[in-house]
């Protein structure tokens, strides 16, 4: 008995010490805090279920990130239904940001805006703007965007996770690009 | 004849696949191309190129409230063991 209770007590010092990391970093890439918790506490549970496998030895942070990062991914896996690929294959939002000969149409002109990120309050004001506009994108565009651009995997390994062909991918990397930007004109430059 | 003029929507589209280094040297002159005579498409690259900058740049740090901790800790503490 003793050693449990030892456990329990080691086992509090791991939530202290390591959710705040676990969190942001499960948020920053599901852009959804419910669930950030949720995959947070899921990788808890792991951890302790398998405690005894724990090799004292090794670095109980990287051994939660490892647990962590199998539950984002199998989360990401859930995400492409056959649907979402089926959508993307069908629409053809392309038609509305260029005209019959491919040039950009009229009004859907890119329009310059620029952000100081050195400029401390411009850059949290944009991040306010941009973390809203984030938000819009599908969760599977969002996770594709993840992959990409914060944990620079490259677009075979993400087709692989995701179970995109390649030519899905790239549609769905563009549009999340070109709705993203369009959000971002619209409400940044406007401020 | 080598047809090295292309489309905005084109452009756009290289735009993006130049960002792995996945152009040839052929569409990376069409892309060059293209851009030196068109202005939106200029922008379009360096908004995406901020796009991506920011997406990539660290954001509000997000953090769980105690309250939260604790529930962490008792639900899988108060957890049923695996069958």
């Amino acid at each position: 008995m003793e050693t449990t209770k030892l456990s329990e007590t080691e086992f509090r010092k791991w939530v202290e010490d390591h959710s705040d990391l676990l969190f942001h970093y499960a948020v920053r890439r599901v852009a959804d805090e419910e669930l950030g918790k949720d995959l947070v506490q899921d990788t808890f549970l792991a951890a302790w279920r398998n405690r005894d496998s724990f090799r004292r030895e090794s670095s109980v942070k990287n051994w939660l990130f490892l647990i962590l990062r199998s539950k984002i991914i199998d989360h990401y896996r859930k995400l492409n239904s056959g649907a979402v690929v089926a959508g993307i294959r069908n629409e053809n939002e392309d038609g509305t940001y260029f005209d019959h000969e491919d040039h950009w149409r009229k009004g859907m002109y890119p329009s310059s805006f620029s952000v100081d990120f050195r400029n401390e309050i411009e850059g949290r004001e944009f991040f306010k703007v941009f973390d809203s506009c984030g938000k819009k994108l599908k969760q599977i565009q969002h996770a594709v965007f993840v992959m990409k651009y914060v944990d620079d995997l490259d677009s075979e390994e993400i087709c692989k996770i995701m179970g995109l062909t390649s030519s899905n991918y790239w549609v769905l990397i563009h549009r999340a690009k070109v709705q993203l930007r369009a959000c971002l004109e619209k409400n940044w430059i406007t401020k | 004849m080598t047809h090295s003029k292309i489309t905005c929507k084109k452009a756009v589209d290289l735009i993006s696949k130049k960002e792995e280094g996945k152009l040839s040297a052929f569409q990376r002159f069409q892309l060059w191309r293209h851009l030196a005579e068109c202005s939106l498409c200029r922008r379009f690259s360096a908004q995406n190129k901020l796009i991506v900058k920011a997406f990539g740049l660290q954001q509000a740090v997000s953090k769980l409230t105690e309250k939260q901790k604790e529930e962490i800790i008792d639900s899988v503490l108060g957890a049923k063991p695996e069958l």
